[in-house]
């Protein structure tokens, strides 16, 4: 298993208490951890941050509409392999000549596993007590989360190509996290494998927190008066309403002025584009608040 | 009587089995649970799969654990207040004058959730106090009955830890706690009494450390529980507000693949290595995610009026979402000849055209199906069972509650040849489900 000990967050990154105790359980049953919930409220930082924090390796694989196992476990090099066999004709040939054999770098097209590229998952698993990231699985195709299930249950990869396993022990798993923005429903047996959590929407007093592991200095009437107006905008019911990382670039924009001047700014509600994303959105904050 | 979790959790509509008894052996061998919040924690990790499943796993922990049992729409609140546990634990703590009955379930929550990693918390949280405040900690009426964070006496270590037992043993206590709970009521106390947790709860380091806080200090367990998304989600509650975005999740199961065939190039080379360098193209399927959905809404009548709007609501944050294709037809009480492309019921579209759509469309109509018997001519029955034959996958959702179609006498005659389910969460599924396991 991944190391065990509890993980409560590091300097600027706060994993809140239910989120940590998660993170622990999965890391101590050796089960990946599937992070759901709102865009922006740190599912990816958490492996991020451990990893950092810890100074393990970390492995990430983005996942995309066209992402396929294939790529987050190894890949086979068909072309190169192709060219491998056929060069060995040719230099069978060119030998007859008296002519210099084409190299192949070494490789060896009886070698399957010469032409067998590793990706992120099979690389955190030949590496002990590593960190992998599965990001935003809900963006893959519905047979990705499918395909994974072997491979998360059993512990261990098999590369089709060359027949080699890629097994990890218990003891040596790495910590898997995986994220989603529930834009698809992920299969259950899928859900099954893992230790679920859905991260809530911060209360403004963890709000507070965040924003003090991110700014140090930060005028307290100024993070008064922010909090306020962001828990206003969330409250309003904008088609998409702002998150944690929206309210961080937001104080980093008034950061950038005197606390007078970002008072006044916030009054004119100028720099708002950070925090509101949809003309829509926009023109029903501009109606309520003015200008 | 641990064998019987998974059947509880799964009355509740949950994913529960064996696996999920080895997993928390697994979780009790290792040391992860310590306290009766510990194991809340361990199995919502377990076996919550959505956070739709929060409520309904709070509801059957608590019906489990603690024998505390939820009336159909009950509040949370009114549940503990009319349960024995909490009876109990009244008559053993000492009342505050000032405390409401909120506050007191506040404190019953914060007992049964306490999880070692909040104790933790405290103890961290009393050590900077000491440090801080020397003089408080020691005149101040925080009771210096044992020397806390820093003896064997600590808290954690008096706690009910259960770190150390193995599922039998925790299994046998179980069964005792259920047999006393029978014979007499002392009840579930036992888990929050004897058990071990009220050291937690007064006196010991919770009278320091939840009033003191501490950095991050104990967390508030009715935040988390009252929270409405732990709030226990009726499954068989007509359509809402509250529940439209779980009704959404379900729809999102109808998403189809369709497949296309393309070039596979890596089977093409290994075929043309193994001839010997005669390369012939290997044809594979790609797939591609598609929905195509007509939806069929009754508009008229005040019958309908609470349930449209919902609808279609329901059905255009499916549109935006995951459906590129949604064609929305009106029509009050039963189909005539067609049905109306716009709300006000104005432009006319005759059955034939209805029919043109191509018959992989999913449809759903909704409808109370409830209408007097004339209404329902023979005509309109044929219409419906052409829309029936023509597209496999459709369903009937009826926002009528289930027990009253057999008294409806129309609803009866169109439930008998039109897969009808009632418009619920759980409706909805098993709509899904159905639309599912059908072939085009």
């Amino acid at each position: 298993m991944a190391l065990t000990s509890l993980w409560t967050g590091s300097e600027n990154y706060l994993c809140d208490a239910e989120l940590a105790q998660a993170f622990h359980m999965a890391r101590v049953l050796g089960m990946p951890l599937l992070i759901e919930g709102e865009p922006g409220t740190g599912k990816t930082e958490l492996p991020l941050q451990y990893a950092k924090e810890q100074g393990l390796e970390l492995f990430v694989f983005p996942v995309g509409s066209k992402s396929t196992v294939e790529q987050f476990v190894a890949n086979f090099d068909h072309v190169r392999y192709l060219r491998d066999s056929q060069v060995e004709v040719l230099n069978a040939q060119r030998e007859e000549k008296g002519l210099e054999p084409l190299s192949s770098s070494g490789r060896m097209t009886e070698n399957l596993d010469d032409y067998v590229q590793l990706g992120p998952g099979a690389k955190a698993y030949l590496k002990p007590h590593s960190v992998l990231l599965i990001d935003e699985i809900d963006k893959a195709p519905r047979e990705f989360p499918n395909d994974l299930l072997y491979a998360l249950s059993h512990r261990a990869f098999i590369l089709p190509e060359s027949g080699r396993t890629i097994e990890v022990s218990e003891t040596d798993m790495p910590a898997v996290v995986i994220t989603s923005n529930r834009e698809q429903e992920l299969p259950t047996a899928f859900k099954g494998r893992c230790i679920y959590h859905y991260i809530r929407f911060p209360e403004p007093a963890t709000m507070r927190q965040i924003i003090a592991k991110h700014f140090t200095k930060l005028e307290p009437q100024l993070l008064d008066r922010c909090l306020d107006l962001f828990y206003q905008l969330r409250e309003m019911g904008l088609e998409r309403a702002p998150s944690t990382r929206e309210l961080l670039n937001w104080i980093k924009y008034l950061q950038a002025f005197s606390p007078e001047e970002a008072q006044s700014r916030i009054q004119e509600r100028s720099g708002m584009g950070v925090l509101v994303k949809t003309q829509k959105d926009m023109e029903k904050v501009l109606r309520l608040y003015g200008k | 009587m641990f064998s019987t979790l998974p059947h509880t959790f799964r009355e509740h509509g949950l994913q529960a089995d064996v696996r999920t008894l080895l997993l928390l052996r697994k979780s009790l061998e290792r040391g992860l649970v310590r306290t009766l919040g510990d194991l809340y924690l361990v199995l919502k990790g377990l076996v919550t799969n959505d956070p739709k499943d929060y409520g309904p796993f709070s509801e059957a922990f608590y019906a489990y654990f603690l024998t505390i049992d939820f009336q159909p729409g009950e509040k949370l609140e009114q549940a503990i207040q009319r349960s024995r546990v909490y009876q109990e634990w009244l008559e053993r703590e000492d009342l505050l004058d000032e405390e409401t009955d909120e506050d007191l379930v506040d404190r019953f929550l914060n007992e049964i959730h306490m999880s070692s990693y909040d104790i933790q918390q405290m103890l961290d949280g009393e050590a900077i106090f000491r440090e801080d405040n020397p003089d408080l900690a020691d005149t101040d009426d925080i009771p210096d009955e044992q020397g806390m964070a820093d003896t064997d006496d600590s808290p954690i270590q008096q706690g009910a830890d259960y770190s150390n037992m193995s599922l039998e043993e925790l299994l046998e206590r179980m069964r005792q706690i259920a047999e006393q709970q029978k014979t007499q009521h002392r009840g579930g106390s036992h888990w929050i009494g004897q058990g071990g947790m009220s050291p937690y709860g007064h006196g010991g380091a919770a009278a320091g450390g939840i009033r003191l806080g501490g950095p991050g200090g104990g967390k508030m367990a009715r935040k988390v529980i009252g929270d409405r998304q732990y709030y226990p989600v009726d499954r068989k509650m007509p359509l809402q507000d509250d529940n439209i975005d779980v009704a959404l999740s379900f729809l999102k199961g109808i998403e189809e693949e369709s497949a296309q065939s393309i070039l596979d190039i890596p089977e093409t080379v290994r075929e043309g290595v193994r001839q010997g360098g005669l390369f012939l193209p290997v044809q594979k399927d790609k797939k591609e995610q598609k929905l195509q959905a007509i939806l069929m809404v009754d508009n008229g009548g005040r019958s309908m009026t609470p349930y449209v709007r919902m609808i279609l609501k329901l059905f255009s944050k499916m549109k935006r979402r995951f459906a590129h294709d949604l064609k929305t037809y009106y029509f009050h009480n039963t189909i005539y000849g067609g049905a109306y492309t716009d709300p006000a019921r104005r432009n006319f579209e005759p059955i034939d055209k209805i029919l043109a759509n191509a018959k992989d469309y999913q449809v759903f109509v909704i409808g109370d199906a409830d209408m007097a018997p004339y209404e329902l001519s023979q005509s309109s029955i044929a219409q419906w069972q052409s829309i029936h034959a023509r597209f496999p996958r459709a369903v009937w959702l009826n926002p009528l509650r289930e027990r009253y179609w057999e008294y409806a006498f129309t609803v009866s005659i169109i439930k008998s040849f039109f897969p009808m389910y009632p418009l619920t969460v759980g409706g909805l599924e098993k709509a899904v489900l159905y639309l599912n396991s059908k072939k085009v």
